[in-house]
């Protein structure tokens, strides 16, 4: 895998936050960010659900594997040289479970955390 | 010659002779590793393993000769043998120091590199035709 393509939401703070955060990281595979339900999405994956990837978090690889919700998590994580280790520590079978639940937590109330922490503009 | 050169020149002889050994037991076994970190490409595994044992040797030699100094008189061969098991005490430990610290950095080495090429942590939910873009192809 050479890429990852990290389809955001762009109405987010928190999720804007996250994007300027991962820009400044040190990555051992490549990550393109494109803007959910974008023309651009649209047209580099005509069968994709677009509706769906509005909802939480999907990333895409470059050879078409789609990851959605706390798996698109762990593999922006598992692209970052200085993370690899902790999405393979975070993917075991002892925390997945907790991974799942905390990520999707934070998914659901992205709208809301973004506007307490002054991330939304 | 007087007990406190001889006890100098048998602290040297020691000292550079234990060095030699570990350098040449590291320089031997490491290999090994350094081959499999590189995946196999010899040329550069043989490289950085020589480069290791140069340092190695560095900060060896550089600690013998720095405690070579006694700093208090010695008369008798008893004294000189004495003498001599806390000088070289040190010197073994250092390099065990050393040598333990060589082989956290083999085994560092060698996870990273594994690390680096493994499949990812989970698998796919779906996979999707990709159209690549003009700006791509």
């Amino acid at each position: 895998m050479l890429y990852l393509t990290v389809l955001y939401d762009p109405q987010c703070g928190l999720c804007r936050r996250a994007h300027e955060w991962l820009a400044e990281q040190a990555k051992i595979i490549e990550l393109k960010f494109v803007p959910c339900g974008s023309d651009e999405a649209r047209k580099r994956y005509p069968q994709l659900n677009h509706d769906l990837t509005k909802k939480d978090l999907t990333v895409i690889g470059d050879e078409g594997s789609v990851y959605f919700g706390p798996k698109a998590w762990l593999m922006v994580l598992w692209a970052l040289t200085k993370y690899r280790d902790w999405a393979y520590r975070l993917a075991t079978p002892e925390l997945l479970p907790t991974t799942k639940k905390v990520v999707s937590v934070i998914s659901q109330n992205r709208y809301q955390i973004g506007r307490v922490a002054g991330l939304s503009r | 010659m007087t007990i406190v050169i001889s006890t100098y020149l048998i602290y040297l002889a020691l000292s550079i002779a234990l060095t030699v050994w570990v350098a040449r037991t590291l320089h031997k076994n490491g290999r090994v590793f350094l081959v499999d970190v590189f995946h196999g490409n010899e040329a550069l595994a043989d490289s950085v393993n020589h480069l290791l044992v140069v340092g190695f040797y560095l900060i060896n030699f550089g600690y013998v000769t720095l405690a070579l100094k006694l700093g208090y008189a010695i008369t008798s061969a008893e004294q000189s043998i004495e003498a001599l098991s806390v000088k070289v005490g040190m010197v073994l430990l250092v390099l065990g120091g050393m040598h333990f610290f060589n082989l956290f950095i083999f085994s560092r080495m060698r996870r990273r590199a594994n690390v680096r090429h493994d499949q990812p942590p989970i698998g796919p939910d779906a996979f999707t035709p990709v159209q690549q873009t003009a700006q791509e192809a």
